[in-house]
């Protein structure tokens, strides 16, 4: 689409770092193309939230999939796994869970008569936290330093976690019984956050006459290895941005800082984050810098989480505010 | 006293916010607070109270007074104020009745329409405060004043989850600030109308000097360092000696006090046949006169030209036709050289001589001789003056107390200690007795220069009493006995002819404006100078100051015109506020294709096709080409390309490719749908 020729200069600047991402950008292109492809066979008809996803995670975010049981969020979470070539594991989160379930702990060898550290189910490059508000606060918080710091710490030594580190916790609408809501704090370090939602009627049907999703899930190959991953991460930091875009970046975050409809604003972290979305969305569109419409897409995903209504105690209802924001902002200043 | 009942409450929408009921008594309070000093003081108890209850029924403690507690509130508080001693439709009674109704409005105010009533009685207090006081410090207080009641009407537009006080602030005196401009086109342009019923003007005591005059007056009005009035002269300032601003002439004497008699009637002095012998001799100055309760003006001798509000009496004192009860502004022109009444009417020949049967006969008695021995009239004042100078007299503020007949003969013959008005008093009297015409006259004397403006200001411790004895040949001459006694009174001031004693009497504030090079002076001397400006230009400008700026500004002073300068003036300042606000809002850095953009956009929208505002550029523009059913893929491109792309370059020939394709566009849609877009 559009007639610049970043390519060169993108891959002189890889070769002075890696070798093995010399690859040109029509491959990245075909890499991302195989992976919604692939993803879209196992998840019917949820497209955008197939493309929301993998955004998030090129932009080295962590997700949070939100919806009712039964929508697909493990399997979506699974999938990415899968296709991405990443080693999973889950951690199923119930009120009882510690955080040393987690995180792991230090237990008594007795043949090396030496305390060890075995490492929890954390330690993995995507994990999926499921159910994550079902366990209580306390455990919840073991995936704070994890998640922003990549590492834990225990009995007070560091460990890093394996690169690269995802966090996909999906969780069950806080209106449901046994939950306990994400702290904002906690809130705050996933990227994104989306909602899957019912299928369209086709989908559905095919969903219905389809095969079981646990049999496709089994099949679904790694279509990118660690290093094509690396190299669509380096790619979404180069897409370039311009002053206009970030004009209007700016001017939403401050809209949602004097709004009065707002309880508080979107912090520097979520002004970032919406230009960290908007680059991974603007590289899977192919194009080598993001335009409004990158924004206008990903800022639901990335700022309803973030936001609360000023006359809404409960912390629900970021959604309409999303909307209240692109709607209110102008594009061109 | 409290009912326990259980009343509907009102609804969250309508209910005062917290923070602005906070805000809404503080604005009580300072709006209050300046009337205080006017009002009895049971009425401040009552605002107290009633602030108190309000606010244990924000705490939930206590509840809304029942509706006959009310009626028995206000029925209490006209009793009370009709009891209180005021004069009926006094401008105190009025305040009071208007205080204690803001005060009780509080404890039923309820919803934001009774917060709302409350902000604007608010804002009629503040007027009514400038009704007691003009002056500069008011002003600046009820400024802030208002800043604090637009806040609390700010703080009422505040969310519940959001209380931030100190915006409310910040908005209110922004809201302020922005208003100031179109308050100064108004002041200066808009027609002063003469008030369609006259508001009762404020009843305080009378300052200054009085229309009686014991030997104890003066000096208590010399304790006083208030201001009496200021003066500019219209070129160089008069010598300290020729500075005795006449006001008062008191003709009238029994058992030791000086009264004034019975006004005579107005004359006329026409500039032309004045009897001066030296007609260039004239002064002309300026007087702002504080007010003083009283219809009586002060000038130097002789008024020749004057206002048409004022009147030249035939004892040559200059009276205003009303009391003045604000700050008065008059200009005149006096004849130094003056001569008045070279003839004497009987009837004031007999009225300047007038004297009680029988009392002070030692003076009298020393009177008829004197006057025997020197012959003439001139002679005999010579030789009193002379006596005053060489013999024990001695000047002084704290006199010994005399006892009320024959006090002139004591204080004559034993005591021969006092300071203006025994001097003059003596003399006339003595004058009198031995039949020559003379009278006692009360004024000032003096004035201290201010460094920084040049204007004289002169205070209530320059009082001054002298007398005037008619001469023939000479008419009405001036002497001053006080000038025999303490010469340095009357040729450098009030300072220097004080005692150490004498000053150990006055304030600190009056020291301190006297002693020349002192700091605090100095500060006194400064504000002084902007209470000056003050009262020059913003008190002292009034219908007629006003009709002189109005035929400068517009030559012909008519309706018409007046309305188009207000409208021009009121235009003016609005737009200064909102270049103001515009320039404060003004995009940082504009991307010149954005620029380009959002000049189409503006034309577009003029064609009723308006851009929404999450509407990106390429977006819109695809929307525009379907309905002008044309291909703009490749304008689309470059456009998002120049607007979003950093590494794009920015040619000149690019951009002007781009404006024609847009205008092409548009001049397209322009003969497509008109029918659609309208």
């Amino acid at each position: 689409m559009t007639p610049i020729s970043l390519q060169s200069q993108t891959s002189s600047s890889f070769t002075t770092t890696h070798k093995s991402v010399v690859e040109p950008r029509a491959s990245v292109k075909h890499q991302i193309e195989d992976l919604i492809g692939a993803l879209n066979g196992v998840l019917l008809g949820k497209e955008t939230q197939i493309k929301l996803s993998l955004a998030c995670l090129f932009a080295r975010g962590h997700l949070l999939i939100e919806d009712l049981p039964g929508m697909g969020k493990t399997l979506l979470a699974h999938a990415l796994a899968k296709v991405l070539g990443l080693s999973y594991n889950r951690i199923q989160f119930t009120s009882d869970v510690l955080p040393s379930d987690i995180i792991g702990a230090t237990i008594f060898d007795r043949e090396l008569n030496n305390f060890r550290f075995v490492e929890g189910p954390l330690f993995a490059q995507l994990v999926l936290a499921d159910e994550i508000n079902r366990a209580t606060p306390k455990s919840q918080s073991a995936l704070l330093e994890a998640m922003e710091e990549r590492q834990v710490t225990n009995d007070g030594q560091s460990r890093p976690l394996p690169a690269p580190f995802f966090v996909i916790a999906t969780q069950n609408p806080s209106t449901q019984a046994g939950t306990f809501p994400l702290p904002e704090s906690q809130m705050d370090r996933f990227l994104m956050r989306i909602e899957l939602g019912y299928p369209e009627p086709a989908a559905e049907r095919e969903l219905l006459l389809g095969g079981d999703r646990r049999v496709l899930l089994e099949q679904l190959q790694p279509t990118i290895n660690l290093d094509q991953l690396n190299v669509i991460q380096n790619a979404v930091d180069n897409i370039k941005i311009s002053d206009p875009l970030v004009d209007y970046v700016q001017r939403l975050v401050a809209f949602s800082r004097h709004g009065n409809e707002f309880a508080f604003g979107l912090s520097p972290r979520g002004a970032l984050a919406m230009l960290q979305g908007a680059k991974a969305w603007a590289l899977i569109c192919d194009r080598t810098h993001v335009v409004p419409e990158d924004v206008q897409v990903v800022l639901p995903s990335i700022v309803e989480h973030r936001l609360r209504e000023s006359a809404d105690y409960a912390g629900h209802g970021g959604g309409a505010l999303a909307q209240k924001l692109l709607g209110s902002v102008d594009v061109v200043s | 006293m409290v009912s326990k009942t259980n009343k509907p409450k009102v609804g969250v929408a309508l209910q005062i916010p917290r923070n602005s009921l906070a805000l809404l008594m503080i604005a009580q309070v300072v709006v209050i607070l300046p009337l205080a000093a006017h009002i009895t003081l049971w009425i401040v108890a009552v605002c107290l109270m009633c602030g108190y209850w309000r606010t244990q029924v924000h705490r939930g403690r206590w509840d809304y007074p029942a509706g006959w507690i009310k009626t028995l509130f206000v029925i209490a508080a006209v009793l009370g104020i009709a009891l209180s001693g005021y004069r009926t439709f006094s401008l105190e009674a009025a305040t009071s009745l208007l205080v204690l109704a803001f005060a009780l409005k509080l404890v039923e105010m309820k919803s934001r329409r009774d917060a709302y009533l409350v902000i604007f009685l608010s804002y009629f207090l503040v007027a009514t405060a400038f009704l007691f006081n003009q002056s500069m410090a008011t002003a600046a207080y009820e400024l802030v004043a208002v800043i604090v009641v637009t806040a609390a009407m700010v703080g009422m537009n505040q969310l519940h989850s959001q209380v931030r006080p100190l915006s409310s602030f910040w908005i209110a005196s922004g809201l302020v600030l922005q208003a100031l401009p179109l308050t100064l086109v108004m002041f200066l342009l808009f027609p002063r109308v003469a008030p369609l019923w006259s508001v009762p003007l404020p009843s305080s005591a009378k300052t200054g000097i009085s229309d009686r005059l014991t030997p104890g007056d003066i000096a208590s009005l010399t304790q006083s360092d208030d201001l009496a009035f200021r003066v500019v002269f219209d070129g160089d300032v008069p010598a300290q000696r020729d500075l005795y601003w006449r006001g008062l002439v008191y003709s009238n004497f029994l058992r030791g006090t000086w009264s004034i008699a019975q006004p005579l009637q107005p004359i006329r002095i026409e500039p032309g046949k004045s009897a001066s012998v030296a007609p260039n001799q004239t002064l002309s100055y300026e007087v702002f006169l504080e007010p003083t309760q009283s219809n009586w003006l002060y000038a130097l001798d002789t008024p020749v030209q004057y206002g048409s509000r004022m009147d030249l009496l035939a004892d040559y004192r200059l009276v205003s036709k009303e009391p003045v009860l604000s700050v008065m502004r008059y200009a005149l022109r006096s004849d130094t050289k003056f001569r008045a009444d070279l003839s004497l009417p009987p009837h004031i020949r007999a009225r300047e001589t007038a004297l009680p049967p029988n009392d002070n006969p030692r003076l009298r008695d020393y009177a008829v001789a004197l006057r025997e021995q020197t012959g003439s009239a001139q002679q005999m004042i010579a030789t009193m003056l002379e006596q005053i100078r060489n013999q024990q007299f001695t000047y002084t503020l704290s006199p010994t107390t005399l006892s009320r007949t024959n006090s002139i003969d004591e204080f004559w013959f034993d005591s021969r200690r006092g300071f203006c008005t025994h001097y003059a008093g003596a003399m006339v009297f003595a004058l009198r007795s031995a039949d020559i015409p003379a009278r006692m006259v009360g004024g000032y004397q003096g004035g201290e220069v201010n460094p920084v403006t040049g204007h004289i200001v002169v205070r209530q411790y320059q009082a001054h009493s002298w007398v005037e004895a008619w001469l023939p040949e000479k008419g009405w001459t001036r002497f001053d006995p006080t000038g025999a006694v303490a010469p340095e009174r009357v040729e450098s001031g009030l300072n220097a002819a004080l005692s150490a004693e004498d000053r150990a009497v006055l304030s600190f504030l009056s020291n301190a404006r006297m002693g020349s090079d002192n700091f605090i002076g100095d500060i006194l001397q400064w504000t002084d100078s902007l209470e000056h400006r003050w009262n020059l230009w913003v008190v002292g400008y009034d219908a007629t100051t006003q009709l002189s700026v109005l035929s400068d500004l517009l030559g012909k002073v008519t309706p018409n015109r007046i309305g188009i300068a207000l409208l021009v003036g009121g235009g003016v300042s609005l737009s200064l506020v909102a270049i103001a606000l515009f320039w404060r809002r003004r995009p940082l850095q504009q991307h010149k294709v954005e620029r380009l953009f959002q000049i189409f956009c503006v034309k577009m929208a003029r064609q009723g096709l308006q851009r929404d505002g999450d509407e990106t550029p390429v977006a819109y523009i695809a929307r525009l080409a379907a309905l002008a059913q044309v291909d703009t893929n490749a304008m689309q491109a470059v456009l998002q390309q120049q607007l979003y792309d950093p590494q794009a370059h920015f040619s000149f020939r690019d951009a002007q490719w781009l404006r024609q394709e847009l205008r092409k566009l548009r001049f397209r849609l322009a003969f497509t749908t008109t029918g659609t877009a309208s």
